[in-house]
């Protein structure tokens, strides 16, 4: 689905809040027809980089470019190649939800009769159709997501950006949440998803960028950023019985780094060990067991999840913190 | 009782940690100390009869009556609506705590607040007391007992209406609304057909004791105002605390059963709409309500600027069917002026009855104006949709287009109902065309001074029930606190200093193109107008470069 024309480009992006540095030199870029999960924890940076790439926030130094639009100067032409939704909905009160579409339609100035074909259009691609005649301030935070994501559909932007679409939804209302952000990648759109429900991005996207303290720490498909940012990884290895487990277990502790967490799991007759090693080392453990007598059925390597990954970027981010502090502290003991 | 004292001290403390609170009563502090410094004697001429002290005295009871009108209603109509809001009322409610307590225990938490901004005009009033005139129990305590009941009545409205507004905006506006209704509107009947001796007649004057202004004159001996329709003959102190008596206890026991989960339950129309059904229905409807409410709308249509209709739509009575109340509601107000512009001129000339007109309709406008626009930039911001406007390609030019055309087309609507009213006057006395004529341009400049206010007021504020009170503040400060430098004309103010201060009010200079009594002496026009385009221009300017800041990129 996606293309090899760039459609986002963020370049040393760079936003300062006074002292606080909001984002750092942050710079990616974004494929046509590609959805990036843009994560990190709160407070990371994601946020200002939606508002710099909406035209809502102004960056210290850098640019970004949608579709080669600059998001500072060409601000009129962004915010026709942009829908962007917003973590908090902005409900109007007495208004419908047909209403409420065809405002923002004429916001874009959309012609009346197009906008009436195309409120529907989107209304339908969102499975919105049947709470059109529905007050917006009445509906559930799920179907407020919905109508949320119609109204950034209806200029036909180039690029959907999405604060946290998922936040808050019963699992029914995120699987469909998924089905149609998955039909939007189909048309063509390019999409930005940032969310804190981490398995939820790594089911629908197809690029995963990290973000924490302000630095972008990884980007890439998600095989991509789980080898870059876990340092350990977690093998498996399935006996034929249980027989002999623990001593097993034991040669597994033995062959690997003395910190390496070893558990066992006696109802699966799996061995698990969540280690550094590499595969040299993995190569000599399964010899050593093999020689030993132990009945391995498997053994095998489990793939890095995200969580993981957002975790090491979160605690890197904090060290990094934390020694910039412990260095100003030591400059100022100097200075006095 | 240990529940109410939960509630009560949770609340006072909140009220008491707020910086709002503590600005109210920092200026009504320094109000009072400045009317004591305005009078306090500089000579060694001995004030026999105290007619100084009286007149501080008086006018530390003005401020008490203006603040408590303002600031009281505010803080008990939110309250109710912010725990709705952020749930912590069904917290409340699922607790062992009782509906009577959770009331009482804001009732009194109120009370407290009021007690404490009563309480800082006592410095003041002491001072009053020292300057002879006045007796402690006769005059002072019997001031403060009357308006601590006062503002309990304006505790007991404010919580009355936090049981059945959905936002704090609406809230406010009914809150203000009915204080306005229960102590300017009662005068207006009698005041606009006096006299007579049928029941109705008799019903219109005792109807005027419900609010507590006559009374409160009349614990003055306030014969200076000498407007027909404010002094009473009657015991108007006894007669408003009996009705006062009767709304706090009515009130409260409809406030506490309201108390319920079903506050918290308010289930919205689900969508039924007339073009979904049979066409005989949508024929019958269409015949019943000539504009239906329920039908579904076609579309804003390409030329008409889509913030001006959203903002129409969005409004209460803002849709076309309620449009059309309005103009029968203003229509009926327009015959009912006409009936009492031909009697009153009868019987007391055309001057008193036009002058009656032009207040109740700036009334009215001070009583709208903020509702309708000191919500329109503080209320987006503060529900997170300015930034989906921002994110448009709508120019803050076309935004602020909208917002204000549809203020003024409401405005516009109320001057119109009483066009008829002036057209009676100009028949009886032709002569007074010119003078109609400038006194239209007046309510103009009036109706757009006050639109200008509030929008300006609302784009300085986030949240949009301090918007509204500031507006609402500065509204009554400038139509209503002007008259009180007229009220005391000549003692301690000078006619040329009464006569700068009446220029910044609109409504002074449409009395004063009038001819009304007690403004002859003036010469207002055309330097009200003056000053009335120029603070207008300013204002507009001020809200387009708040507009244009809010929408450029942080």
């Amino acid at each position: 689905m996606a293309s090899d024309q760039p459609v986002v480009e963020i370049s040393e992006l760079s936003k300062h809040y006074g002292e606080f540095v909001a984002l750092d030199r942050l710079s990616l870029s974004l494929n046509r027809g590609s959805i990036l999960g843009f994560i990190g924890p709160n407070g990371a940076g994601k946020t200002t980089t939606i508002r710099i790439l909406v035209g809502l926030s102004r960056p210290t130094s850098g640019t970004a470019k949608i579709a080669g639009a600059d998001c500072v100067r060409e601000l009129s032409k962004v915010r026709r190649l942009v829908g962007y939704m917003p973590d908090k909905f902005g409900s109007y009160d007495n208004m419908r939800v047909r209403e409420y579409l065809d405002f923002f339609g004429a916001a874009f100035g959309i012609p009346r009769k197009e906008r009436q074909k195309r409120v529907s259009e989107v209304l339908d691609l969102t499975n919105a159709v049947w709470m059109q005649d529905r007050y917006v301030e009445s509906l559930s935070h799920g179907m407020q997501q919905r109508v949320g994501i119609a109204r950034t559909l209806l200029h036909r932007p180039e690029v959907l950006i999405l604060d946290e679409p998922a936040n808050g939804l019963d699992p029914e209302a995120r699987i469909e949440m998924r089905t149609i952000l998955l039909r939007l990648a189909a048309e063509g759109r390019t999409l930005i998803v940032t969310s804190h429900i981490l398995p939820e991005l790594s089911r629908i996207c197809d690029q995963v960028a990290i973000v924490a303290g302000g630095k972008l720490r990884a980007m890439g498909t998600l095989q991509e950023v789980t080898r870059t940012l876990s340092q350990r990884r977690t093998v498996e290895i399935q006996l034929l019985s249980g027989e002999g487990m623990q001593a097993a277990a034991a040669r597994v502790k033995k062959a690997l780094e003395a910190d390496a967490e070893v558990t066992v799991s006696e109802a699966e007759t799996i061995i698990r060990a969540r280690t550094s090693a590499g595969d040299d080392t993995l190569g000599e453990l399964l010899r050593a067991m093999v020689l030993a007598g132990d009945r391995v059925g498997q053994f095998r390597e489990v793939a890095g999840d995200l969580e993981e990954a957002f975790v090491t970027a979160a605690r890197e981010a904090e060290a990094e913190r934390d020694a910039a502090g412990a260095a100003q502290v030591a400059s100022r003991e100097v200075s006095k | 009782m240990s529940g109410i004292g939960v509630i009560l001290g949770r609340e006072l403390l909140a009220l008491l940690r707020s910086s709002k609170v503590l600005a109210i009563l920092l200026t009504v502090s320094v109000s009072a100390a400045f009317v004591v410094l305005l009078k306090w004697p500089t000579t060694a001429i001995v004030d026999l009869d105290g007619a100084r002290g009286r007149e501080v005295f008086r006018w530390i009871t003005y401020a008490m009556l203006a603040a408590s009108i303002l600031a009281v209603p505010v803080f008990p109509s939110t309250l109710l609506v912010r725990e709705v809001r952020r749930r912590t009322l069904e917290l409340l409610l699922n607790s062992p705590l009782s509906r009577s307590s959770i009331y009482f225990g804001k009732l009194l938490a109120m009370l407290g607040f009021v007690v404490l901004l009563l309480s800082t005009t006592v410095p003041a009033m002491a001072a009053a007391y020292l300057m002879g005139g006045l007796t402690l129990t006769g005059d002072i305590l019997r001031m403060y007992a009357f308006l601590l009941v006062v503002c309990l009545q304006l505790i007991v409205i404010g919580l009355l209406v936090g049981t059945w507004s959905r936002n704090t905006e609406s809230a406010l506006r009914w809150s203000y609304g009915v204080t306005f209704g229960l102590t300017i509107v009662p005068w207006f009947p009698d005041a606009l057909f006096p006299g007579g001796t049928s029941p109705l007649a008799k019903g219109m004057a005792l109807l005027k004791l419900i609010s507590p202004i006559p009374g409160l004159l009349q614990m003055l001996n306030q014969n200076s105002l000498s407007g027909t329709g404010l002094m009473e003959s009657r015991d108007a102190v006894l007669y408003y605390l009996c009705f006062a008596g009767l709304f706090i206890v009515a009130g409260s026991a409809v406030c506490i059963s309201r108390l319920s989960h079903a506050l918290l339950d308010r289930s919205r129309s689900q969508g039924y709409i007339t073009d979904d059904q049979e066409g005989w229905i949508q024929a019958s409807r269409r015949l019943l309500y000539i504009v239906d409410p329920q039908k579904r709308s076609k579309g804003i249509p390409w030329l008409v600027n889509p913030v001006m209709v959203k903002e129409f739509q969005c409004r209460e009575f803002g849709r076309m069917h309620w449009l059309l109340r309005l103009v029968a509601g203003c229509a009926v107000l327009s015959l009912l002026l006409t009936l009492a512009s031909a009697r009153g001129t009868e019987s007391r000339g055309v001057e008193y009855t036009g002058a009656l007109i032009i207040v109740l309709q700036v009334s009215l406008i001070v009583l709208l104006t903020p509702g309708l626009a000191a919500g329109m930039i503080a209320g987006e911001l503060e529900g997170g949709s300015w930034n989906l406007l921002r994110a448009t390609p709508l120019g803050p030019a076309r935004i602020l287009f909208g917002k204000l055309v549809s203020v003024l087309l409401t405005l516009a609507l109320l001057l119109c109902a009483t066009l008829p009213g002036y057209a009676v006057i100009m028949l009886i006395k032709p002569i007074l065309q010119p003078q109609v004529v400038q006194v239209l341009g007046c309510l103009v400049a009036s109706a757009i001074l006050a639109m200008l206010i509030s929008a300006a007021v609302s784009s300085l504020f986030r949240s949009t029930a301090i918007a509204t009170t500031v507006a609402y503040g500065v509204l009554i400060g400038l139509f209503g606190g002007t008259m009180l430098v007229w009220v005391n004309r000549d003692a301690p103010f000078g006619h040329s200093m009464v006569e700068n201060t009446l220029r910044l009010n609109p409504m002074a200079a449409a009395l004063n193109a009038m001819q009304a009594q007690g403004f002859t002496s003036y010469n207002l026009l055309p330097s009200a107008w003056y000053v009335a385009g120029v603070s207008s221009a300013l204002l507009l300017v001020l809200l387009f470069v708040q507009t244009l800041r809010l929408t450029r990129p942080d």
